[in-house]
């Protein structure tokens, strides 16, 4: 099993937990003007990299809190886990060493386990 | 082939003697053997039918690499595909031979054998394709599947496993030399060790073989017994044994299986395997090698078995399966069987090796002079023949010459292999070893550390250095053992994959895939029409896809392949191996989440009166409701909902309504939440109030639906669908937390805390006076869409008078526990009102008949309010509420969007049917266009006919116009487009 760092629970399995996709998305204040653009992307548009992400998670069969950190999504490893209103650590922080998978060319059936 | 019993032996209990059943005929073995061992100790070697030829097979191995000896155990439900080389026999128990008919002597379908010819790879794919689709299902397929296959599936599923979680530091997967000198050097570390191996006995080589002679000057047996003992004394170190890893995923994520009934029968009701489910930072791969055998003609012949498995049934099992034995070898491995067998006073029968006289080991050279065995150098196995088993060999030797020797047994040796499948499976990629002829792990793609001959490393030189330096980072103590061999060799191979057959022939078969019956004719024949591709090739020819995944012979298949080809075997490349290593029971992988368990089951306090009275239950999410009461067996579902419904509009009708979510909302900014979260204006609202409302997704599109009462603008209990009330929670919980923090409220689901009837009916108010004396129901006193708090006999109920039948109707919430006491009164006092209980598909009905829609059944995630003609519950004054921007999107104000109108057919009698498309044209003419569906549609008896409610594109504009249904008999139903309200439209009945 996973293991997921709730900040407020502390190291839980991940079956525990539910995604809750790209964090840091923030929704347009109803009480102002918002363009059919804006509110469009905040709707409908969310970042999807192979690599280090930041996203939310929440502690569905826990404690039920919010949360975000930041994975990546091309070996599944959460690199740290920090609460809603603290400050999103940079990226440049973090090594995404693996990038792909067994090393296969970034285009391909991904059937290669001989050195090529 | 007679076999002999070495009486010493510390594995096996020879005072202890079991039996079982092989083909129902009563057999002897001893404590500790596997059936492999049994069998072969009662001269069976005769175990099974092929797969496809129904050719005879014995045992070849005495490990988990077994092709052929799988056999079907019925004293465990009939557990099929058993490899009698691992699993241990037990008193009483009774096993089969699988894929023969009438019997594994007299098989019926080795007749496949006389027609092998056309048997050939692809024979499937070109042979059984026409004249028509039909045919393979109907007639190729199950033909095929009875005269191929293993065992038979059993009809009962009985086994129970369970689930562990581990989360540890280190594991290391295998207990062999090196993964007990790893476990010693984390002795009392500060890491978290778990060391799993799949026998009952930690030791691996040491057991298996004679190859070591001593171990720090110990003889290895006592310096394992130290080992061992030490290890289990080391409180960081948890050993498990019988355990298998058979699967290795992503950030060292293990899967192993546990038999926890070795050598016993399971015990009906207790866990018989458990499934543990591993996470671990490093992973020490100590899984060690396979041996690989050789292809020449009739190399399947009950009699030959690999060479490392004949010392390891000596060494682990007591017993020689043959006296003398002749061994076919290309490499240095099968030196220490030679030795093994002259240990035990006994002589191979023949020794004959591919390599030339200057290549074999001086050593082994010796041992052979000495004990006077025939030695073939430079020589090869032509054949094997016999009758069901192997009777005489035919050797080439070094001058060409034809040698016939007789024997009842032979062992081969083409090589070892790392046992890679756990590396590949963790995405780690392997090299080609030109040297040693196999693949070699080289870059780990993980956190994995390979050790000793899983690392490729078969020679014993560099054991200290090796793991020192691999286990470096760990910082652990440094090893250092002594080794000494018995044979002392370096590991040597020449390379031989397949010897050709001395007379050609079209019956001539010498097979690369004992399990799938794949022969390397078959491999040249799929080069020859271009499947040359590995992956390809393997799919053509179904090489090494059988449940043993070609552990012994995949490597010879692509040293065929790169030989034929004349490209490296590096360039040929390997096929994936897959998870599982060994095939697993699909209830240890269920676990627990089977039956009751496998989804929980909600059920309303009311439960058990809805059992005793007929009720015919529908499942919605996890709850129990009842669909439907039957008055007595014979009447229909659709009588059953019509009286209901019928009851409900002339008398009245009770619903059990528990299941529908309520949350309760309370905090200083209640108000404001509430305001956002719906689409409504709770504002005005007046304190003991209540309202429909509606809650929509940032997309503008509708959600759920439920009342909201007001009991102050610091507190509201909202009830959700009942399917919604997970994600409504979640919902206002995500929001609250994310997006408003700054408000103050908090927010619980209270469903399971109340249950909740709804009576509705003309005769609704007479029964709650009756049932309630003391309080007022008069229209003034407790006006529509208001709720009360009151008590009766000290409950404390909350009563909402609000209705989704159109009726006169109130809802009652009772805490749970009283909930049965209520309802049972109610029940007896509304009898002589004709009140009736009613299910859900009678309420879907009366919603329908006024028009109420059904979340997820009228809608379907692309509806708006507007779409469904509720703009009126639009807060449009209010700032912000979730999808509020939405609904003034340039889509959602399309005037052609899908709008809901009610459908009745023109003609009363016609039926119409849900999912059904609304078009203009009475013929059917493709490409027809198409306006939109039949969401929900019932017959009623108060209409007198069927009515439907659809969403139809610009539909409340086309209402009063006439349209046509399409039917699922491929016609059109002329049907008159109306307002979705078929019943009271002016609510005379509601407010009554
Ligand atoms: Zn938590």
């Amino acid at each position: 099993m996973l293991i997921i760092n709730c900040p407020y629970c502390g190291p839980r399995d991940q079956s525990e937990f539910s995604n809750g996709g790209e964090a840091h998305v923030k929704r347009p204040d109803g009480s102002k003007e918002i363009g059919d653009r804006e509110w469009g992307e905040y709707v409908f548009i969310r970042a999807n990299p192979k690599g280090l992400f930041y996203e939310r998670w929440v502690h569905t069969h826990g404690c039920r809190k919010w949360f975000n950190c930041v994975r990546d999504t091309s070996t599944d490893q959460i690199l740290v886990t920090y609460k809603l209103d603290e400050k999103k650590p940079n990226l440049n922080n973090f090594k995404s060493v693996v990038k792909t998978p067994s090393g296969e060319p970034e285009v391909g059936s991904g059937n290669f386990t001989v050195e090529k | 082939m007679k076999s002999i019993n070495l009486k010493e032996n510390q594995f096996i209990q020879f005072h202890q003697k079991i039996s079982f059943k092989f083909d129902g005929v009563k057999y002897f073995g001893y404590k500790g053997d596997t059936i492999a061992s049994a069998l072969l100790r009662n001269n069976i070697n005769l175990v099974g039918r092929s797969f496809k030829y129904h050719r005879p097979r014995g045992i070849y191995t005495c490990g988990i690499e077994e092709p052929n000896a799988l056999v079907q155990i019925i004293s465990e439900y009939s557990e099929p595909n058993t490899r009698a080389t691992i699993k241990k026999i037990y008193e009483g128990m009774e096993i089969e031979s699988q894929n023969r008919w009438p019997s594994l002597e007299n098989d019926f379908g080795s007749i496949n054998n006389l027609f092998s010819p056309i048997f050939t790879a692809g024979f499937y794919y070109k042979t059984f394709m026409g004249p028509h689709k039909k045919f393979w299902k109907n007639l190729y397929e199950p033909l095929i599947r009875r005269a191929a296959g293993l065992g038979k599936p059993p009809k009962d599923f009985k086994g129970i496993s369970n689930h562990i979680h581990h989360n540890v530091d280190v594991t290391i997967i295998g207990g062999g030399l090196n993964g007990l000198l790893a476990a010693k050097s984390f002795i009392n570390s500060n890491y978290d060790v778990l060391l799993i191996d799949f026998e009952d006995q930690l030791g691996g080589i040491i057991n298996n073989s004679n190859k070591i002679s001593l171990i720090d000057n110990k003889d290895p047996k006592d310096w394992l017994k130290e080992t061992i003992q030490e290890i289990e004394d080391s409180k960081n170190i948890k050993i498990l044994k019988n355990t298998l890893v058979t699967t290795y995923n992503y950030i060292n994520h293990l899967i192993a299986i546990e038999d926890r009934f070795v050598g016993s029968k399971p015990i009906e009701g207790k866990v018989n395997s458990t499934l543990h489910k591993i996470r671990t930072g490093h992973t020490i791969l100590c899984n060690g090698h396979i041996e690989r055998f050789l292809s020449f003609q009739n190399n399947d012949l009950p009699g030959i078995m690999l060479s490392s498995s004949f010392e390891k049934y000596m060494c682990r099992y007591g017993l020689a399966p043959s006296k003398e034995p002749v061994i076919f070898s290309n490499n240095s491995n099968s030196n220490s069987l030679v030795y093994s067998l002259i240990k035990a006073g006994l002589k191979p029968k023949a020794y004959i090796d591919s390599r030339s006289g200057e290549e074999i080991e001086p050593n082994l050279f010796d041992l052979i002079r000495k004990n006077d065995v025939p030695l073939y150098t430079n020589s090869q196995i032509k054949g094997a023949f016999g009758n069901k088993k192997i009777e005489k060999i035919l050797v080439e030797d070094s001058s060409s010459a034809l040698n016939e020797i007789k024997c009842d047994c032979l062992c081969l040796s083409g090589g070892i292999n790392p046992d890679v499948h756990l590396f590949t499976q963790s995405k780690g990629l392997l090299d080609w070893d030109e040297k040693d002829l196999t693949y070699k792990p080289s870059k780990p793609f993980q956190p994995t550390i390979t050790l000793g001959s899983a690392s490729g490393q078969f020679n014993f030189d560099n054991l200290n250095s090796d793991v020192n330096q691999k286990l470096k980072t760990f910082k652990v103590k440094k090893l250092d053992v002594k080794l000494e061999l018995n044979t002392n060799t370096k590991y040597n191979i020449e390379k031989l994959w397949e010897v050709s057959p001395q007379k050609k022939s079209l019956w001539a078969k010498s097979f690369i895939d004992l399990q799938n019956d794949v022969t390397t004719k078959d491999i040249r024949q799929a080069i020859t029409e271009g499947f040359d591709r590995i992956e390809h090739l393997k799919r053509y020819t179904t090489n090494s896809m059988g449940t043993d995944q070609g552990k012994i012979s995949s490597i010879n298949a692509l040293g065929i392949v790169s030989d034929l080809l004349d490209k490296k075997v590096n360039e040929v490349g390997t096929t994936i191996y897959r998870p599982p290593y060994a095939p697993l029971s699909f209830s240890a992988i269920a676990g627990r989440n089977c039956y009751e368990f496998y989804d929980p089951e909600r059920k309303s306090p009311i439960h058990s009166w809805h059992l005793k009275n007929g009720a015919i239950f529908e499942d919605v999410g996890q709850w129990k409701r009842p669909w439907y009461f039957q008055i007595n067996k014979d009447e229909s579902m659709h009588d059953a909902v019509q009286r209901e419904s019928k009851n409900v509009r002339e008398n009245a009708g009770i619903l059990d309504g528990s299941t529908l979510g309520k949350i309760e909302i309370k905090g200083e900014d209640a108000l404001e939440f509430m305001n956002l979260i719906y689409t409504n204006s709770f504002t005005k609202m007046k304190q003991g109030s209540a309202r429909y409302a509606l809650m929509l997704g940032e997309d503008g599109m509708v959600k759920d639906d439920g009342i909201i009462c007001k009991i102050s603008d610091q507190h509201f209990i909202a009830t959700t669908t009942t399917g919604g009330a997970a994600t409504v929670l979640g919902c206002m919980e995500e929001y609250a937390q994310t997006e408003w923090p700054n408000l103050k409220v908090f927010m619980n689901s209270i469903t399971e805390q109340y249950a909740t009837f709804n009576i509705s009916g003309p005769k609704t108010r007479e029964i709650m006076k009756k049932a309630f004396p003391n309080i007022n129901f008069s229209n003034e006193e407790f006006p529509f869409m208001t709720f009360q708090f009151h008590e009766f006999n000290g409950i404390p109920l909350r009563i909402l008078r609000a209705s989704f039948t159109g009726e006169l109707g109130y809802e009652i919430y009772i805490p749970s526990n009283s909930a049965p006491k209520i309802w049972d009164n109610i029940q007896s006092v509304g009898k002589e009102f004709g009140l009736a209980p009613y299910g859900t598909e009678a309420m879907h009905l009366l919603r329908a008949e006024k028009g109420y829609i059904i979340v997820g059944q009228d809608t379907d995630g692309s509806i708006t309010p507007i779409d469904l003609g509720l703009s009126w519950m639009i807060g449009k004054s209010k700032k912000d509420f979730l999808g509020k921007r939405s609904l003034t999107r340039s889509d959602t104000i399309r005037e052609d969007r899908k709008q809901l109108v009610g459908i009745i057919p023109s003609n009363k009698a016609d039926k119409l049917e849900e999912g059904q498309h609304i078009i203009l044209d009475k013929e059917i003419k493709s490409p027809v266009p198409m306006l939109g569906h039949i969401t929900s549609c019932y017959y009623s008896s108060t209409l007198g006919h069927d009515f439907a409610l659809a969403v139809i594109k610009n539909g409340r504009s086309m209402i009063g116009t006439k349209a046509y249904a399409s039917t699922s008999s491929m016609s059109t139903t002329g049907v008159d487009i109306v307002k979705p309200v078929f019943y009271d439209e002016d609510n005379k009945r509601l407010v009554s």
